[in-house]
């Protein structure tokens, strides 16, 4: 529901609103654990750990990078294994995981082994992902413990896929997904999707949607090329579309109530930033304790498009 | 069920004892009637009555109705209003005497009368916390933009504080804005604002008058627990057409007046529409992707009465008013249209019965709706939410003797509320369909009787006692969540007429006022109060959005009781009325979204499962000092108060200052007139600023950052402070004319009449914080990432200009 943002916008058409930058007192911070984790079907467990700032405190790289945390316990236990997770750093990487670990943090490859930082997984197979499996999470650090649980659904499949071409364009189009909702249950959905070749997926504009519209119902809906918006080589006036013959992958992951709860939030947060018609609203958490952030299972299926109509 | 029927016994013989008892009134007269004005033939609201020599008076009521017991005998008696001449008369009070006044028939044209009718006033009633508002003084002060808006002067009051720059929404001593009963001639308004509250739904040329209950709440008036807000509409002239109006700088308005038979009945029409969307269209050509966005609003206002006989008149009153927004981006082949508006239509009926008992009927419409509608290539997008009222009352006024003023009466309501009805479609799939839209049903209904009498020649007490009763109905369904993994969602129905949940309450009122002096006195009062409707507001501001919601199984009534109790003194022989008032409010069942509920989330469930409870204190002390008479008008009002929440679900349990918690409030206005051609006007506010939740920390999850609030309405924006000021000259009234008779130069009246008001809003150009948010940019891992807190400002100095006239 993204009407409020509408009226915003209406709003603020309006009203040639003025705005000038304050300082005001903002009192209640207290510094808190930040757990980013998520475990999804036949891959291991990934928990990175880092800490929240004041809100007046630097915002500058060097802040971004001091944020994560190393030396913590961690172990994953599904109800049979229990194991304690490796920490592996940026500094110390096994061969072949530097895309992986550039994409996690967001610095360059090359750059990778220049910081030192940190994040829990493991290659002990018994403790990867499977459907149907509840995953309970604990983070022992500077003598606090924060633990958290999350389920590894049984996933649902695009019924299809299929490329329609827009407007009067002859080679340029919006991939589209057919979707079959199981009915009379809840069901939570991440949408991702890559160019054939490229080493990650990438979310949607809106990654996260639940069923409560459509349940048990079949429908359509498309989606663009978010990637093409950063591009410098993409043309304006072309931007957001897939090409005549591209081939498109597909992941659509299903997750828990609870953790979609953090990601609805979490995007209501960042598509409503300073909107004075929305609530402040914190993202609620899964983990106890008193820590911030998530742990989430993830089940993809995944389908490929090639784009011809 | 029992224990109902139980109060009801007990309230009706209690009533036939009150009736029996003050029915011994052998030896005594009644003078009654009704007073009206000589020129329009309007019934004049307050006008007073008294008997010098007995030190004994009444006041007439919303009908213009007066009734006067004493004990046999000749008297001189004294009638006087504001703005008329007071009228002396001999009366002999041997037998019963109806007497009908139509006052200002003495008065000459060039004569301009200020007399102090309400002299006194101030200090004699029981009223506490009330204050009247003249409608033409209002018309004299800034106005925004050139509109004069009754609300906007009614914030200015004491205890009474706006909910943001330019809101129509108001707070009443650290009350709610949904906790307001507004009345308009006795229709409940439920959204008394137009374009997101910067203008009132009331237009001033329609009104008569302003009468605002901030404590000590009569019986006879219930359902909120803050305050009410009577406004009652112009009725029309009976004598004669009249035609009045004014071109503005965002909105015209026409008002035509004239007798339906002469001195029998009249009519009155008054209608508004702005142009800010015409002016919009002219600037935005058709090749532009925006063309056909615009906003317009207009409200119609109609109201007929008619004198059946002696004993009955009757009265028809109707306000409709609409705002439409419309925005279109053609490029993206993207349209809204969000239309809102009220409907209030009310049918009274005034009956005598005797020269002592007087009876109103009322059955009252009332209607609030808001529409949102977009389209987007294929996909339809609307919401709807409203509430419809059907209503009844009844009213009893009883005059058995000098010392006591009696009303009883019963009112009942059907409410309809709809929250939110939101039907979403893409191509030929129906995500939701409006036809399941969740309605919800409801009565509420009372019974009250109060009495106002003087327990001896210094102390008047008003006592009342009001007892209310709500059921929820059906068809409801009711929805219960599971947790999406053991346990599944389920829901239970009911069938229509089926009570859900009923509750019911006793609402003791009291107050008394105790002369100390001629001119100082002590009032004190206490109000309980129950509210079974509730406003519930997911944004920071107020807007159309905002939805009521009723009582039900699960969101119990607010209950709330005031405690109030002031010094009032008059100086210079009543010139300066002046008042000092202590009150503490109590409040229960508040309610408030959950903690992270966004807009839809109760879509296909019931909004109340997204509601949190909890309750809330205010305090303060309100300083008054008021100059009605003579050429120079106005007041200085302070207060310094304090308003806090306490909801085990919000802000973990812990105690927080409202959004509108104000430590100081002051608010300086004044009219000035210069002479005949000249009139000045200003208006001062301070304010400490509203407090609001902003982010204290920030963090990164997945390498987006997100914001961590601190504790709920933690942090304080600036003080407001605003000047505004005015200017009114009036075209010349009179024309010189040359008696035929005696050949001498006379000044006569011109019949038509005009002036130009002049407005400057925020003289001193304050940028005012209107809200603030933390802004972020630039790139975290290119380290130019930046958060800022920024605040907003609306209104810079704007200047208006309004041309009035009438004939």
């Amino acid at each position: 529901m993204k009407y409020t943002l509408i009226l915003l916008s209406l709003f603020s058409l309006f009203l040639s609103a003025c705005s000038k930058e304050v300082k005001i007192d903002i009192p209640g911070y207290e510094q808190q654990v930040v757990i980013d984790g998520s475990i999804e079907t036949d891959a291991p467990p990934l928990v990175l750990l880092s800490k929240s700032n004041d809100i007046y405190s630097p915002t500058n790289l060097d802040a971004y990078l001091e944020n994560f945390i190393s030396g913590a316990i961690v172990t994953v236990s599904n109800g049979l294994t229990t194991v304690q997770l490796d920490e592996i750093c940026t500094d110390n990487l096994p061969a072949g995981t530097e895309e992986i670990a550039a994409g996690i943090f967001g610095i360059p490859a090359a750059e990778l082994a220049n910081f030192h930082l940190c994040a829990y997984t493991s290659f002990n197979t018994d403790i990867w992902g499977q459907v149907g499996k509840t995953y309970n999470l604990t983070v022992t650090f500077d003598g606090k413990t924060y633990t958290s649980s999350t389920t590894i659904l049984q996933s649902t499949p695009p019924v299809n896929m299929f490329y329609k071409l827009s407007g009067s364009f002859t080679d340029k189009g919006y991939s589209w997904v057919t979707l079959n909702d199981p009915p009379n249950q809840y069901d939570a959905y991440k949408l991702q999707y890559k160019r054939s070749g490229k080493p990650q997926f990438e979310d949607v504009w809106n990654p996260f949607f639940d069923d409560q519209f459509f349940d048990g119902k079949t429908f359509d809906f498309s989606f663009d090329d978010k990637t093409t918006y950063d591009d410098p080589n993409v043309p304006d006036n072309v931007k957001g579309y897939f090409n005549l013959g591209d081939t498109v992958i597909l992941k659509l992951s299903k997750l828990d109530r609870s953790a979609y709860e953090f990601f609805e939030k979490k995007y209501n947060q960042l598509f409503n930033a300073g909107n004075p018609f929305s609530t402040p609203t914190n993202v609620p958490t899964n983990i106890k304790g008193g820590a911030l952030g998530v742990w989430v299972g993830y089940s993809p299926a995944y389908d490929t498009l090639v784009c011809i109509p | 069920m029992h224990r109902i029927e139980e109060i009801m016994k007990n309230l009706l013989s209690l009533l036939l004892v009150l009736i029996t008892f003050f029915s011994f009134s052998q030896g005594k007269s009644t003078l009654s009637g009704y007073i009206t004005d000589v020129k329009s033939g309007e019934a004049i609201i307050g006008a007073k009555i008294s008997i010098p020599s007995l030190k004994q008076g009444t006041v007439t009521n919303t009908y213009g109705f007066y009734s006067l017991t004493v004990e046999k005998g000749n008297y001189v008696i004294e009638f006087s209003a504001v703005g008329q001449k007071t009228e002396t008369r001999n009366i002999d009070l041997t037998n019963d005497v109806t007497l009908g006044l139509e006052m200002g028939a003495a008065l000459s044209e060039l004569q301009e009368v200020t007399v102090n009718a309400k002299k006194g006033e101030n200090v004699n009633s029981t009223k506490i916390g009330q204050i009247e508002l003249d409608v033409e003084k209002i018309k004299t002060l800034p106005a925004f933009m050139g509109e004069v808006d009754i609300v906007k002067t009614i914030q200015l009051l004491p205890g009474v504080s706006s909910v943001s720059e330019g809101g129509q929404g108001f707070y009443v001593r650290g009350g709610g804005p949904d906790q307001n009963l507004v009345l308009l001639d006795e229709g409940v308004v439920y959204n008394a604002a137009h374009l997101f509250g910067f203008f009132s739904v009331f237009n001033a040329d329609a009104v008569k008058s302003v009468n605002l209950i901030k404590g000590g709440m009569p019986a006879n008036f219930g359902g909120r627990i803050s305050s009410v807000l009577e406004v009652n509409m112009n009725e029309g002239n009976n004598k004669r057409f009249r035609v009045k109006g004014g071109i503005g700088a965002i909105s015209s308005r026409l008002t035509i007046e004239g007798p339906l038979k002469k001195d029998r009945g009249s009519f009155i029409v008054s209608g508004r529409r702005t142009y800010i969307d015409l002016i919009m269209k002219a600037a935005i050509p058709d090749s532009s992707p925006f063309a056909g966005s615009g906003y317009y609003f207009y409200d119609l206002n109609l109201k007929m009465n008619y004198k059946l006989g002696e004993k009955d008149k009757i009265f028809l009153s109707g306000y409709y008013g609409l705002d439409k927004f419309s925005f279109r981006s053609n490029e993206d082949d993207f349209k809204v249209d969000m239309p809102w508006g009220n409907g209030i239509a009310a049918f009274r009926w005034n009956h005598l019965f005797t020269n002592k008992l007087f009876m109103n009927v009322t059955t009252t419409f009332s209607d609030y709706q808001f529409s949102f509608l977009s389209d987007q290539d294929q996909f339809k997008f609307s919401l709807k939410s409203g509430v419809r009222d059907v209503g009844a009352k009844v009213d009893f006024s009883y005059f058995p003797n000098s010392r006591h003023k009696i009303k009883w009466g019963a009112d009942y309501i059907y409410h309809t509320f709809t929250p939110s009805s939101i039907s979403a479609e893409s191509d030929s799939v129906v995500f939701l369909d409006p036809s399941n839209a969740a309605k919800l049903f409801s009565h509420e209904s009372a019974l009250y009787v109060m009495d106002e009498f003087d327990l001896n020649e210094n102390i008047r007490i008003n006592a009342g006692l009001r007892y209310s009763m709500y059921q929820h109905v059906g068809p409801f369904t009711r929805y219960i969540k599971g947790d999406g993994i053991s346990t599944q969602d389920t829901s239970i129905n009911y069938d229509k007429g089926n009570v859900i949940k009923f509750y019911n309450g006793l609402e003791p009122r009291i107050s008394f006022r105790w002369l100390l002096k001629d001119n100082s006195s002590i009032k004190g009062g206490y109000s309980y109060n129950y509210q079974y409707v509730h406003l519930t507001s997911l944004s920071a501001v107020s807007l159309p959005t905002d939805i009521w919601y009723p009582t039900t199984d699960k969101a119990k009534p607010q209950q709330g009781w005031q405690a109030s109790l002031g010094y009032y003194r008059n100086f210079f022989n009543d010139k300066y009325e002046a008042s000092v008032e202590v009150y503490y409010k109590g409040m229960k069942n508040l309610i408030e979204y959950a903690e992270g509920v966004l807009p839809g989330d109760d879509v296909n469930d019931n909004t109340d499962n997204y509601l949190v409870f909890g309750n809330g204190w205010a305090y303060g002390i309100e300083f008054f000092l008021r100059r009605n008479f003579g050429n120079f008008t106005g007041w200085i009002g302070y207060t310094w108060a304090k308003t806090e929440r306490k909801f085990p679900d919000l802000n973990n349990g812990k105690v927080y200052p409202a959004k509108y918690d104000r430590r100081h409030d002051l608010t300086v206005v004044g009219s000035y007139k210069l002479n005949e051609r000249w009139t000045f006007g200003a208006a001062f506010i301070y304010a400490t600023g509203n407090t609001l939740t902003l982010p204290s920390s920030w963090y990164v999850q997945d390498q987006a950052l997100l914001f961590n609030y601190g504790a709920r309405n933690s942090t304080r924006m600036a003080p407001y402070h605003r000047l505004d000021l005015s200017a009114t000259l009036y075209g010349k009234k009179f024309k010189s004319k040359t008696d035929e008779l005696t050949g001498e130069t006379v000044q006569v009246k011109k019949k038509y009449q005009s002036n130009w008001s002049f407005s400057v809003y925020n003289v001193y150009n304050r940028a005012n914080p209107f809200f603030l948010y933390v802004d972020n940019d630039g790139d975290f891992l290119q380290g130019d990432f930046k958060i800022s807190v920024k605040q907003v400002s609306l209104f810079p100095i704007i200047p208006s200009v309004t041309w009035n006239f009438e004939f």
